[in-house]
């Protein structure tokens, strides 16, 4: 069975797209914060069994907020064969953001651009294969109360899961500058074996020299505690 | 060019954030919904007893308490 979760800003249409996917009935609210709890619910593919969670809506993944957390837990811990992140795209610039920190957590992404009507409606129009190029990530365009582009969205849910191993390029390089004391942070973490296969050791890096709460406990219980500190400082 | 604080724009005014002056959880959600160095900012409404606030920033609309707005720090024209 493969696992997809789903992700994205608030009032992108996540619930809609999650109800299109599954085909459970459930009711769309608009109040912010309406998905905290964990919804599951489950498809067929071509003869293969998909379950889906719906995360929810978060427009990052810092630990300030209980909502992102579950979410980036959820992606770090029980690391989902697919994350399916549903980005506006009336709304692009905004959106992107939680994609780009989603790609910095080495999650096997799949992009549904859903509001595409809106935005086509709007003027804007988006340039997906190069989109899709820049980003390493699958793209499909969606209108989730229409259902359009919700079969194609399955076929690329499948076949990502499918090339789950493969390795993805670095979108985000942060300067040279700060380069160096990623890979300096990141070698220390290296050394530290449960660590570095259990977390991405990049963003455990970039994670450490951003002081994230959880990330430092991570290091507070680490046998080679002393090293990585050392490399933060 | 003259500066000013983000509460302080009216309606229709646009300004471009030059700095941030909370720390902490505040700062780093203000750069989560793009409130960072360099991003435009408009002045849309106000409710009717003067607080929140919404902008318009990045192609969507954001709406922030006078006093988070107060941290902002813009160059306007």
């Amino acid at each position: 069975m493969i696992t997809a979760a789903i992700i994205g800003n608030p009032n992108v249409g996540k619930t809609e797209l999650f109800n299109r996917l599954t085909g459970m009935k459930q009711h769309v609210g608009n109040w912010p914060g309406v998905t905290v709890e964990k919804k599951i619910g489950s498809y067929s593919y071509k003869g293969e069994d998909i379950e889906v969670v719906d995360l929810p809506g978060t427009y990052s993944l810092t630990t300030l907020a209980a909502d992102e957390l579950i979410s980036r837990d959820y992606i770090v811990e029980e690391k989902p064969d697919v994350v399916v992140d549903i980005v506006d795209a009336t709304s692009l610039e905004r959106n992107l953001y939680l994609t780009l920190l989603l790609l910095e957590l080495e999650a096997n992404l799949v992009m549904a651009l859903n509001r595409w009507d809106l935005a086509t409606r709007r003027g804007i129009l988006i340039e997906t294969e190069k989109l899709s190029e820049l980003l390493g990530v699958p793209i499909v365009p969606t209108i989730a109360p229409t259902g359009e582009g919700i079969e194609s969205l399955k076929e690329l849910i499948s076949m990502a899961a499918k090339a789950k191993n493969e390795k993805r390029k670095i979108v985000v390089g942060y300067g040279e500058k700060v380069e160096l004391s990623i890979a300096k942070v990141k070698d220390a973490f290296c050394k530290d074996a449960t660590l570095s296969n259990k977390y991405p050791p990049r963003w455990l890096a970039i994670k450490a020299l951003e002081e994230d709460e959880q990330v430092l406990k991570l290091i507070e219980k680490s046998s080679h505690r002393a090293e990585i500190m050392a490399a933060v400082r | 060019m003259p500066k000013k604080r983000l509460n302080e724009l009216e309606i229709g005014d646009k300004g471009k954030v030059i700095d941030l002056l909370s720390r902490g959880s505040l700062r780093q959600r203000f750069m989560d919904m793009g409130i960072v160095r360099g991003a435009e900012i408009e002045m849309v409404r106000r409710a009717p007893l003067g607080d929140p606030v919404e902008f318009l920033l990045k192609g969507y609309n954001l709406t922030l308490r006078q006093g988070e707005a107060a941290s902002v720090l813009l160059e306007v024209e």
